[in-house]
């Protein structure tokens, strides 16, 4: 039982898990931003395109 | 509730970005009067050659309105009128179009000038053309056996 409860002490501890919680959520915040950057960047082509011509 | 720091900044950036492209639509409607090349006008489809302006299609000047030039075009299968047109390079002109059987395309290749022509309906779209060269004209509505056969041509020179 003390085993046990000293391999679940750390991951019990809200302020460790809060910390990992940030570190898991990197990896979506980059395709996130390279998803919204690409709409962008295509969404401004057809922008200029449709403003260039007559 | 708890929301992480990272979430937040997404959300923050997808509703800016949402708020800015239907702000550019906004203004794009509401400010600079853009709107679709076919808006409720009507002809009867059956009286298109006896109906002003289609009873003379092709490039008129025109005075007292916003733009210099009407450019009329009537399309029937497969063939449009006028088959050519020059217009003169820097004019303001108000295309309008219909058809007198069945639906057609006007695209002006390689430029914003690209409408569905509906029997019964008008399709306008006023622009400036301000590139010099020659423009080909398609119908890009499957109207038919020789749907590939229809063509025009507009020279914009000075």
């Amino acid at each position: 039982m003390a085993k046990a409860q000293l391999k679940n002490g750390p991951k019990s501890n809200p302020k460790v898990q809060h910390k990992e919680e940030s570190e898991s959520l990197k990896g979506t915040m980059a395709s996130v931003m390279f998803l919204g950057f690409f709409i962008i960047v295509t969404w401004l082509g057809v922008y200029f395109l449709f403003v260039d011509r007559f | 509730m708890h929301m992480h720091k990272l979430e937040k900044i997404w959300l923050i950036f997808g509703l800016a970005a949402l708020i800015v492209f239907l702000s550019t639509i906004g203004v794009s409607a509401f400010y600079l009067g853009n709107k679709p090349p076919s808006c409720l006008t009507t002809v009867d489809p059956e009286k298109v050659d006896q109906t002003a302006p289609f009873n003379k299609p092709g490039l008129h000047k025109v005075e007292g309105k916003d733009w210099d030039y009407e450019l009329v075009f009537v399309a029937q299968a497969f063939a449009y009128t006028p088959t050519q047109v020059t217009v003169p390079l820097g004019a303001k002109v108000k295309v309008i179009a219909t058809t007198k059987d069945v639906v057609h395309g006007l695209e002006v290749a390689g430029t914003n000038i690209n409408m569905m022509l509906e029997p019964g309906y008008v399709s306008e779209y006023t622009t400036t053309f301000d590139k010099e060269g020659e423009y080909l004209i398609v119908c890009n509505e499957y109207c038919g056996t020789g749907h590939h056969l229809m063509s025009s041509k507009i020279e914009v020179k000075k």
